[in-house]
């Protein structure tokens, strides 16, 4: 069990299943407390480029590793208060649709920084809840504007982003409200790349991992390009995919591509040493 | 040592429609944000938009970005 869940899962199998962590009346409350915490409730605001400072990037350079430490530490107390995601496997995500509304397709903020990518090529995030109602009071955050989805269109589109390779992640907008299914991948979520590259963590590990039976594994590859954390690759010794389970975050993309039915997701909790790997 | 990365905005007026050294660029060192951050209830005017440095510690320094500018408005050093 993630802290967020002990938390805020209240009953609820995980955190992001209890309706609680998406209603209403708690949204401003929580968006009061993120605000006292120093950073604005806007979205791009509480965004990772916005606090990692090239002052950490000189550090690690340096190698200063107690300044580092302690950098790491500031950035993930704001990220953990204000904004920061989890991923989660297709089925998990297809369920919290079910959950809230209303639910609407926006621009990528991440892409418009990486790649200044126009808007209409830029419909890769998902946001839901109260907050897309008031959509206008950022109309920067929101270039391109608001499309709004029904639960099934949702579902639809959201599985077409797995079927290209986009993991899905939730994020939270002043913890624990969870507004955005964002759609990431390796180099231009600058989420997913806080957290790799710097080990900030901006995300956190899924409730899953990714286990192959190398009895069916029949090192076909077809799996291998899926993998957008790392974890994933390709033994010519033994002629298998292989997993870093310490390292894979449980987005189940590898899955999907496998013709053997080879790979399955594991509940974390099942193997002690990674029960608290986030 | 990390490198040095300085982008004119005096002469790089309109990234959003350009973003050649955004594209170039093999490991997404550049970025582009506002000069005036996210404001209420207004859009922010392209003219505002700026190019920098963000991920120096994966930049190469092959310059490619220097060389796509139309505008002359990129310099990297180490
Ligand atoms: S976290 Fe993912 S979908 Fe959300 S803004 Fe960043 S890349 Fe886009
Ligand atoms: S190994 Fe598979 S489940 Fe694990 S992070 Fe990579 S693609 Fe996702
Ligand atoms: S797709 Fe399946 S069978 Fe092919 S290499 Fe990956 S795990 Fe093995
Ligand atoms: S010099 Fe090369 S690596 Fe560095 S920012 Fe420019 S294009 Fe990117
Ligand atoms: S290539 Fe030059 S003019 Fe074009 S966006 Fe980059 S810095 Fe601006």
């Amino acid at each position: 069990m993630c802290v967020w869940c002990e938390r805020y899962a209240d009953g609820y199998e995980r955190w992001y299943f209890n309706p609680a962590n998406y209603a209403r009346k708690l949204y401003k409350v929580r968006k009061e407390e993120a605000e006292a915490l120093g950073a604005e409730a806007n979205p791009q605001a509480a965004g990772g480029m916005a606090l990692l400072t090239r002052d950490f990037l000189e550090a690690v350079d340096r190698k200063d590793y107690e300044v580092v430490a302690k950098m790491r530490q500031q950035v993930e107390e704001i990220a953990w208060a204000t904004h920061f995601g989890q991923v989660v496997p297709l089925d998990d995500v297809l369920r919290v649709v079910d959950i809230i509304y209303p639910i609407a397709l926006i621009t990528c903020a991440c892409r418009r920084s990486m790649l200044g990518l126009p808007n209409e090529e830029n419909f890769t995030c998902i946001g839901m809840g109260p907050g897309m109602y008031k959509w206008e009071r950022w109309p920067d955050t929101y270039r391109g504007g608001v499309h709004f989805l029904t639960p099934d269109e949702a579902k639809e589109i959201i599985t077409k982003m797995n079927k290209r390779g986009l993991v899905q992640v939730l994020f939270t907008f002043g913890t624990p409200y969870i507004a955005g299914i964002c759609n990431c991948d390796y180099p231009d979520c600058s989420a997913i790349r806080t957290t790799l590259d710097h080990g900030i963590q901006f995300l956190w590990k899924g409730h899953h991992v990714a286990v192959i039976d190398n009895e069916l594994c029949n090192g076909c590859a077809s799996c291998i390009h899926r993998c957008q954390f790392k974890a994933l690759s390709f033994s010519p010794t033994q002629n298998k995919a292989y997993i870093d389970l310490f390292q894979c975050f449980g987005c189940g993309l590898c899955i999907s591509e496998c013709p053997q039915d080879a790979i399955t997701l594991v509940e974390r909790a099942k193997f002690p040493a990674l029960a608290n790997v986030w | 040592m990390l490198p040095t990365i300085t982008v004119d905005d005096q002469k790089c007026t309109d990234p959003l429609s350009c973003r050649k050294c955004l594209l170039v660029c093999p490991t997404r060192v550049l970025g582009v944000g506002t000069k005036v951050g996210p404001q209420k209830f207004k859009e922010i005017d392209p003219s505002q938009f700026i190019v920098a440095g963000v991920r120096f510690e994966r930049c190469t320094v092959c310059l490619d970005c220097v060389n796509v500018c139309p505008k002359n408005a990129i310099q990297v050093s180490l």
